[in-house]
């Protein structure tokens, strides 16, 4: 029965299922006692802690700089903190409804997603911030729309996938699915290399799921593998042979040796190791770093991990690290007890997205991969992340809550 | 069903298990840099952060026993520029290499190093300072701090020692004492970022700098400038190489003066005296460190006649030998295969040991050696405390070079009875011709007095230790006289002082390799005879012409004597 595509089974009308979607509608079928369901508190916790957590990691890294700047002390943390709110209010709310109704939202969001995108990156209405059109909207109000197509891939695969059912495994079907989601994809990674990846690899990890296929996942995280190790080489190589720009290069080669460019691409790298080997064990205090006072610029964003590290050393570093692992094992867990495919592939992309994009994140901070803008989930400060996050989690706890306990 | 359930399940734990390898590798990566790299970021990122700028604490003063003041500070200037506050480089660097003296590529290279602080140049005098700070540039911070400087200039000059450019001491009492010295650098902790903007309303927290101690010691200006002056004359006028003066109190061995001839300049210790100039680096470390050479107490030498002091008093303790007993001079004495002259060729003749003592009859001391013997000479050597060091408070003390015990045969025996083979300080000889005449007692010779914070609560008082005993009051009061009756009557009567009671010995002591003929001349005196209450020694290093310690050295310490006695409140009796 979990193989039936989401509308078949809507369109049946199961009463149970029906019966479950809001819990206070009255039971169209009172002589089934109404079941005890499962609400992940865990979960919730978990991200009511890691917001928490940022606010006080955001305020302790901003005040500084928010000073600097002729604001209030808190001037990050609260605009941070009001957006969050607002979230984490949504968040309850579609938490609380069914997610079967989400796939009613797929065309209507990979619409908004392709014209926000194409906004962005073809109209005046796109706004450059550092030198990289990410955002969309007025000076005062805007958001980045590839948090927005971070949702919409994961919507839309969930929904495509669990229709497709068997025949996902079909090379006709990954065909459809590159021609639905690579302009999108495409169109981030123009001024966004690193949400373009976000999205590839969340595109990645759900297939790896649904597809009964195994070599073609073993090639690509070989072949992913050996860039890795033979980086330099192939973009040497690469550069010579004209296909790679200097500037291009010389990233890679500031990964492999920050030191040696201090002033240049080396130094928000460099700046961030200082924090972070500044930290040692048990870090600085809680508001004792020196790396924020604006020697790492921006420290409230990507490189907030390195305030971490600098003030509350590699214990808490390991710590963050440990509570996003207890998110992730709660979303295996809500994903391996969804009622059907639809629900458990949800959570699977909400999942890849957190996993990959905390990697990511800290490994960008600790120099692993060249230095790429990646914010830490939860954490970083950043209002549209934040806000699509705890939608995310909304759907992830609304599937938990359609977990039965009792059978 | 039964597929989502295994296929996706074990699929989801797989990725899970992925996941979790990359955050371990990640953690471990953190564990890398944390804990393995850690020291290697945070020294970089502190150099990064050094803004505060240091504010120099003032050295404390050096004083001599009447507080007089031998070592003070002068307020200097330290140049430096913040990279990011300056506006106008080229200016700056123009104004910078102009004003100081250096190398524009010098400056410039420090100018534009991206570095939170940049310091030009130290140890700038105040008046271009100030003409700095006046040129207004943004960017360049002028600092107050002291400098060292010592107002009589070369004055004991390897006594007290100099400063370097961080103010720390380097040679003589101003290392022996850094910690008393130093104090305690304040600090000015500007809240600035890597902008180099100081934030407003953050406090600027300020650590008051904390003076040093101010040092007493035992030297007495005028004694030691007397002192330098005689020591000046002689070695002029018999063309020396260099010429050593100690005056010290033989009671409890605070030494009054100590001079090296010639001193060098303080304020000035890294430019070599004339002739010197072209030398390498290496050349000219060499020459600077022979120049900063304490001789009275890095440098040994053979002490001749005025080690006799130690062989008498030695043979008088041991009972083998007294004032009555009889000896002759042929002119030689024959140990074993040597012949061992006298310095008077025809011999003494038939002399007692006092005569001996007053003639400074080599045979006579040879024979005491003798009848002492090796093992209770080398006894009353170690009994004495010549054969370590004096535990002066000064760095550098050379010990003894003495033979081995075992090694010593009948002819070392003789040789060492008249004060030679062997080597010795002259602070040494000092300390132990003290030990001798003050009624056995072996003191500690020394300089500090007392140290005391700036505003005079004390902090420490200096005390040494002193050995009771090393020989009887009988034979102190024995050697007190003969050594008098060597000033009245013997060797020694050129050091005679009208109206003092004078006490010495002569030596001239033919330095090495012997077919040099280059001797050092040296006078031991006390006075008052009866009662010391002042103990000199001068070695006069390569004299030319008459070279006898009697002639030369002796009328030098009588000169010296002359003056300070009246001065350190003895008062002339009729004695004579």
């Amino acid at each position: 029965m979990r193989e039936q595509s989401v509308n078949d089974r809507r369109r049946a009308g199961h009463p149970e299922q029906r019966g479950r979607t809001e819990a206070s509608r009255p039971q169209p079928q009172p002589k089934k006692k109404k079941p005890r369901r499962f609400y992940d508190y865990s979960l919730l916790f978990t991200i009511i802690f890691l917001t928490v957590f940022g606010l006080v990691m955001i305020y302790s890294s901003s005040s500084y700089n928010a000073q600097v700047l002729g604001q209030g002390p808190a001037y990050y943390m609260k605009r941070q903190g009001y957006i969050a709110l607002a979230g984490f209010a949504a968040m309850l709310v579609i938490s609380k409804m069914d997610y079967h109704f989400f796939a009613k939202f797929t065309v209507p969001a990979i619409v908004v997603s392709y014209i926000c995108m194409f906004l962005v990156n073809f109209t005046s209405l796109g706004i450059k911030v550092n030198g990289q059109k990410r955002w969309l909207g007025t000076r005062s109000v805007r958001f980045q729309p590839t948090e927005l197509v971070k949702v919409t891939v994961i919507l839309v695969l969930a929904v495509v996938i669990t229709r497709l059912g068997k025949k996902i495994d079909e090379w006709r079907s990954w065909g459809m699915l590159i021609v639905l989601i690579a302009p999108l994809a495409l169109m981030v990674m123009a001024n966004n290399l690193s949400s373009g990846l976000i999205i590839v690899g969340i595109g990645f990890v759900m297939m790896f799921i649904a597809c009964k296929k195994k070599w073609i996942f073993i090639l690509s995280m070989a072949l992913g593998a050996a860039v890795f190790i033979f980086a330099p080489m192939i973009a040497m190589g690469l550069e010579k042979a004209g296909i790679l720009e200097s500037y291009q290069l010389s990233r890679i080669l500031v990964w492999k040796n920050p030191e040696a460019y201090p002033r240049d691409g080396g130094y928000q790298v460099l700046q961030g190791l200082y924090a972070i080997g500044s930290g040692g064990l048990l870090g600085k205090g809680l508001g004792q770093s020196i790396q924020k006072l604006s020697f790492l610029p921006e420290p409230q964003n990507d490189m907030i991990f390195a305030i971490i590290c600098e003030e509350l050393g590699l214990f808490g570093a390991i710590s963050v690290i440990l509570i996003f692992l207890f998110m992730i094992y709660r979303f295996m867990l809500i994903a391996g007890n969804a009622p059907d495919l639809f629900g458990a592939l949800l959570v699977v992309g909400v999942m890849a997205h957190i996993a990959i994009q905390v990697i990511l994140n800290i490994a960008v901070v600790t120099n692993v991969i060249p230095n790429t803008g990646i914010t830490l989930p939860f954490i970083s400060y950043g209002g549209t992340s934040v806000l699509f996050l705890m939608v995310e989690m909304g759907m992830a706890l609304s599937v938990s809550n359609q977990i039965k306990l009792e059978r | 069903m039964s597929s989502f359930l295994t296929h996706h399940r074990r699929r989801i734990l797989v990725t899970m298990a992925f996941l979790s390898l990359f955050m371990a590798g990640l953690c471990g990566q953190l564990g890398y840099l944390m804990i393995f790299r850690s020291e290697h970021y945070s020294t970089m990122a502190d150099d990064l952060h050094e803004r505060e700028r240091t504010i120099k604490a003032a050295r404390g003063e050096i004083v001599d026993r009447n507080g007089t003041v031998i070592a003070s500070n002068r307020t200097v200037c330290t140049v430096s520029v913040v990279h990011n506050q300056v506006e106008e480089p080229e200016a700056v660097i123009r104004m910078l290499s102009g004003e100081l003296e250096l190398p524009e590529a010098e400056v410039r290279k420090k100018v534009e190093k991206r570095s939170s602080r940049e310091i030009i140049k130290t140890n700038v005098d105040k008046a271009d300072g100030d003409r700095i700070r006046s040129h207004g540039f943004a960017g360049v911070k002028v600092d107050e701090d002291y400098k060292r400087y010592y107002p009589y200039d070369s004055l004991a000059s390897r006594v007290l020692g100099f400063t370097g450019a961080d103010n720390q001491g380097i040679i003589g009492l101003e290392v022996m004492y850094e910690k008393y010295l130093k104090g305690r650098d304040g600090k000015i902790l500007t809240l600035s970022d890597a902008k180099g903007v100081e934030v407003e309303n953050a406090a600027e927290e300020r650590l008051e700098p904390v003076a040093g101690n101010t040092l007493t010691v035992s030297l007495d200006v005028n004694i030691q400038k007397y002192a330098e002056q005689a020591a000046y004359q002689v070695m002029e006028r018999k063309g020396a190489r260099a010429v050593s003066v100690i005056v010290m109190n033989p009671q409890n061995g605070e030494i009054y003066a100590m001079v090296n001839a010639p001193e060098f300049h303080l304020n000035a210790p890294f430019s070599l005296a004339e002739g010197d100039g072209a030398a390498s680096g290496k050349e000219k470390q060499d020459l600077l460190n022979a120049m900063w050479r304490n001789r009275c107490i890095n440098d040994t030498y053979e002490p001749g006649s005025t080690f006799k002091i130690i062989t008498a008093a030695a043979g008088l303790e041991a009972g083998v030998v007294s004032l009555e007993d009889r000896f002759s001079c042929p002119g030689f004495r024959i140990v074993e295969d040597r012949k061992i002259r006298c310095h008077k060729v025809g011999g003494h003749g038939g002399e007692t040991f006092l005569q001996g003592a007053m003639n400074s009859c080599n045979p006579v001391f040879i024979d005491v050696g003798q009848r002492l013997g090796a093992e209770r000479f080398y006894d009353y050597f170690q009994q004495f405390g010549l054969l370590g060091k004096t535990g002066i408070d000064l760095p550098g003390e050379a010990a003894t070079i003495m033979h081995k015990k075992e090694n010593m045969g009948l002819v070392e025996l003789a040789t060492v009875s008249f004060g030679q083979s062997f080597q010795i300080t002259p602070i040494q000889l000092v300390t132990t011709a003290s030990s001798i005449i003050n009624g056995g007692n072996r003191i500690t010779p020394h300089f500090a007095i007392k140290a005391e914070s700036r505003d005079g609560s004390l902090v420490r008082e200096f005390t040494y230790p002193v050995r009771e005993n090393v020989v009887s009051e009988e034979t102190s009061r024995t050697m007190r006289h003969i050594l008098e009756q060597v000033v009245a009557e013997g060797s020694g009567k050129r050091a005679k002082v009208d109206g003092f009671r004078i006490g010495g010995k002569t030596a001239t002591s033919e330095k090495l390799p012997r077919s040099r003929k280059k001797y050092i001349s040296s006078f031991l005196g006390f006075a008052p005879a009866d009662d010391p209450q002042v103990i000199a020694l001068i070695t006069i290093d390569e004299p030319v012409g008459i070279y006898y310690g009697g002639t030369i050295a002796a009328p030098v310490i009588a000169d010296i004597f002359e003056n300070i006695l009246p001065y350190l409140g003895l008062l002339p009796g009729n004695e004579t």
